[in-house]
């Protein structure tokens, strides 16, 4: 059986104004800091992303993620501590771990993998937010709405 | 449902981007929200008075902050709403300051963001259920292991603050290391001098009823959590009572057999009954049950316990080895580390040749209760004409320790110094990768050294380019470069790495290890001395290589932490952030246990359901994710709060 996969679809009239809808999973003590750091510094950066805090990315569920693409979001991102830094010692590497198994399930439902993103900010990585938040949304405008 | 809205302008960061009587109009059709109020300044004074006296008189169920960053003042919010008589997790914040309005340049796109973010917190704190603070009842008492400097040290200050310590030793004397050390750097202070008085507080002093030491022990089995420890502590005989001997060593003399003193790195030998060292303390010898007949051979000798003036029963051949359970509040690790394993450098000689030593060796051989008494001889009893320091020994060194391990140039110069007098005639040659002497007074040994004229320093490129060869007696020390330097003795100074048993307390106590095997701390700036799991703290080398001064300092900060965490008579508060199992839907497939990094999931085998110990809970939320069956809940981030969050946004 062949998968069905995602055509980017920016040649469309509609691309250039589409506004993808983006849900961003920060957890508490790196990304979210991180992303506060952008704030701080006032660097701007496309409204597309609405963030949802854990306490770790170990408490993401990819059900989560799997119920955001339901619910109509065109991407989903995760962005977690450095492997290291995890405040709860090893969550990010969990979330990594089901981050590859999520990836493949994607894949089998037709979800093109660049919709849904996994990366590491730490607290201090105010500009990096800010690159990976602009990337996203405009790799996912790229692609155009999501439909199931 | 009655929710509340409060919209912070804060002033006019966010203001200046968001008309929050737009984002009130975008919400008024939700259905959600029972009343929006727009606040100049939420934080200041002003602000936090407004907001209690409007909770009292509006009385919401619920309420939706629009602000800034959770991370600035989730907090002090939280506390207004207790004093207003709400429980302070019937609210959701927003981050619309850091997060929206100074990051987004279009008002029309700010506005949307904005409307969305609030929308979604008011469909989660819909689902938000009320939370309180539980207290437990801790005890006050700390156990410390390891007796070196930083135990020591601990167990004094928490004496004094009050405390109960139990302080477990397996060796049968106190005083760690330092205690064997008759010259410390970097003042070339009596390390036996130094420690006395600590010692000496500890066993005979005003605070010495609140120290129970426990020597020849060890930890055997750790049950409990923070402030409810119970632990086992299995102490080997020691065959003397050591509360009647006075000390005096008249046992020793009649005993008829003796093997190789430990102490001494073999060096020499030592009676079956014997102290571990002139001026041990406590002040009491032990019998090696490896070497008294009375145990090798079932012999009735009783030679030792005849000589004894205290007479019979101070020497207790039926001396049984005993566990004892105690029940503590804190534990703390301090105990030390060790020296790496010269062997695993065969082309150094270690182990083959007569004339190389270990630093530690060295330093038995230099002091006067050694097995030389302090004399430093060739074999032909001539003095060394030649002495040849190898630093860097396994350290710096990607095949062995890649870590400098910080103490090994101080005590090379120690000697260096030390030598100087003793053997004012020999040749002195330090080979080292690099030369490291931070601090106000360790640059004055190094630069002794460095003045001193029958010394020289060279320096090579890795350990393995030296060879250390036999030549008729004499070593032979060879560079990369073909030189070669002739010598008497060749000391090698090796890297500072954990203790052989680390990995055994480790797992007792469920404390991670760091990759090099030392005990991991919480941060390493920041806390150093707290290991990642509550109540276990962490004090001197055991955590990292140390010298005395940072090992006591970390036992002071270790002690710190016990005396505000874990205060006497008051009880121990618990972050209501924790995760809890619904039995009816455990199936004791145990991931759980699998994925906690915190070995606060534990298994009911009698209901067959896992448990989450609330004291032990980070509240990470790793096990709620990983439960196939949605067994278990994160308060304050249920599936269905997250959910309703996502759906806010996205519907």
């Amino acid at each position: 059986m062949s998968i069905p996969t995602e055509q980017a679809n920016a040649a469309s009239p509609m691309a250039a104004e589409f506004e993808p809808r983006i849900i961003g999973f920060l957890c508490n003590w790196c990304s979210y800091a991180g992303a506060d750091k952008a704030g701080s510094s006032q660097s701007p950066y496309p409204p597309n992303v609405n963030t949802v805090k854990v306490m770790c990315t170990g408490r993401i569920d990819p059900e989560f993620i799997l119920q955001a693409f339901k619910m109509g979001a065109d991407g989903v991102i995760v962005l977690a501590c450095h492997p290291g830094d995890c405040h709860y010692k090893e969550g990010n590497l969990r979330a990594a771990q089901r981050y590859a198994m999520l990836t493949r399930i994607l894949k089998q439902m037709g979800i093109a993998r660049e919709r849904c993103r996994f990366d590491y900010v730490s607290a201090g990585e105010g500009d990096k937010y800010v690159q990976v938040i602009t990337d996203m949304v405009e790799t996912v405008r790229h692609l155009g709405p999501l439909t199931l | 449902m009655k929710t509340g809205v409060y919209f912070c302008n804060c002033g006019t960061n966010i203001s200046d981007r968001i008309d929050s009587e737009k984002v009130r109009e975008r919400l008024e059709s939700s259905g959600l929200m029972s009343y929006f109020t727009t606040c100049p300044f939420l934080c200041s004074e002003e602000g936090k008075q407004f907001l209690e006296q409007d909770l009292l008189a509006q009385q919401p169920d619920r309420i939706v902050i629009a602000a800034c960053s959770p991370r600035e003042h989730e907090s002090t919010f939280m506390r207004v709403m207790g004093q207003a008589g709400m429980n302070p997790f019937l609210m959701q914040m927003v981050n619309i300051r850091e997060q929206i309005a100074w990051v987004t340049t279009d008002p029309d796109k700010a506005l949307r963001k904005t409307a969305l973010a609030i929308k979604a917190a008011l469909k989660r704190v819909q689902l938000h259920e009320i939370l309180e603070k539980q207290e437990l009842e801790a005890s006050p008492a700390v156990l410390v292991i390891g007796a070196g400097p930083a135990g020591l040290r601990a167990a004094l200050s928490l004496a004094e603050a009050g405390r109960k310590v139990t302080l477990v030793e397996k060796s049968p004397v106190i005083g760690g290391l330092p205690v064997m050390f008759e010259d410390l750097f970097p003042n070339m202070e009596c390390g036996p001098c130094m420690l006395e008085p600590l010692m000496g507080e500890i066993l005979h002093g005003e605070q010495s009823p609140n120290i129970e030491i426990l020597t020849m022990a060890q930890v055997d089995g750790v049950a409990g959590y923070f402030g409810n420890f119970v632990v086992k502590v299995r102490q080997r005989p020691r065959y003397v009572d050591s509360h009647q001997c006075i000390g005096c060593g008249e046992c020793f003399e009649p005993c008829p057999v003796s093997g190789p003193n430990s102490y001494n790195c073999g060096l020499d030998e030592k009676k079956a009954i014997a102290f571990t060292f002139m001026g041990a303390l406590p002040n009491a010898p032990y019998i090696d049950p490896a070497l008294c007949t009375r145990f090798t051979q079932g012999s009735d000798c009783t030679l030792c316990s005849a000589a004894c003036p205290m007479g019979e029963g101070v020497v207790a051949y039926d001396d049984q080895e005993q566990i004892l359970e105690r029940q503590v509040g804190a534990i703390i690790i301090a105990t030390g580390a060790t020296l790496y394993d010269c062997t695993r450098l065969p082309n150094l000689g270690y182990g083959r040749l007569a004339g190389v030593r270990t630093s530690f060796e060295l330093e038995r051989l230099l002091a006067s209760n050694g097995p030389t008494g302090g004399q430093l001889l060739r074999a032909d009893t001539e003095p060394p004409a030649s002495v040849v320091f190898i630093h860097c020994v396994g350290s710096l060194d990607d095949d062995h320790q890649p870590y400098c391990s910080g103490i090994c140039c101080q005590y090379a110069f120690k000697y260096n110094h030390l030598l100087e007098s003793r053997l004012p005639d020999a040749k002195i040659h330090h080979l080292y990768r690099e030369i490291v002497s931070p601090g106000k007074e360790e640059y004055a040994l190094h630069q002794a050294a460095r003045h001193n004229p029958h010394a020289t320093f060279t320096r090579y490129g890795a350990i393995s380019d030296l060879t250390v060869t036999d030549e008729g007696g004499r070593q032979q020390v060879r560079l990369s470069d073909g030189a070669a330097i002739d010598a008497d003795l060749v000391v090698l100074c090796p890297a500072v790495v954990p203790n052989a048993d680390a990995g055994r307390l480790g797992e007792l106590l469920d404390v991670s290890l760091d990759r090099f095997g030392f005990f991991e701390e919480l941060h390493g700036r920041m806390d150093s001395s707290r290991s990642k799991l509550r109540g276990i703290y962490l004090a001197g080398a055991c955590q990292a290589p140390a010298d005395i001064q940072r090992a006591t300092n970390q036992a002071m900060a270790a002690s710190g932490f016990i005396l505000s965490e874990l205060v006497e008579g008051r009880k121990i508060e618990l972050d209501p952030l924790f995760a809890s199992v619904y039995p009816e839907r455990c199936s004791g497939c145990k991931v759980c246990q699998k994925v906690c990094p915190y070995g606060a999931t534990s298994f009911d085998d009698e209901n067959n359901v896992s448990l989450v110990n609330a004291v032990l809970c980070h509240g990470c939320g790793t096990c709620v994710a990983a439960c196939p069956l949605g067994a278990i809940k994160a308060n304050h981030f249920t599936n269905d709060m997250i959910l309703a969050e996502i759906e806010g946004v996205l519907k």
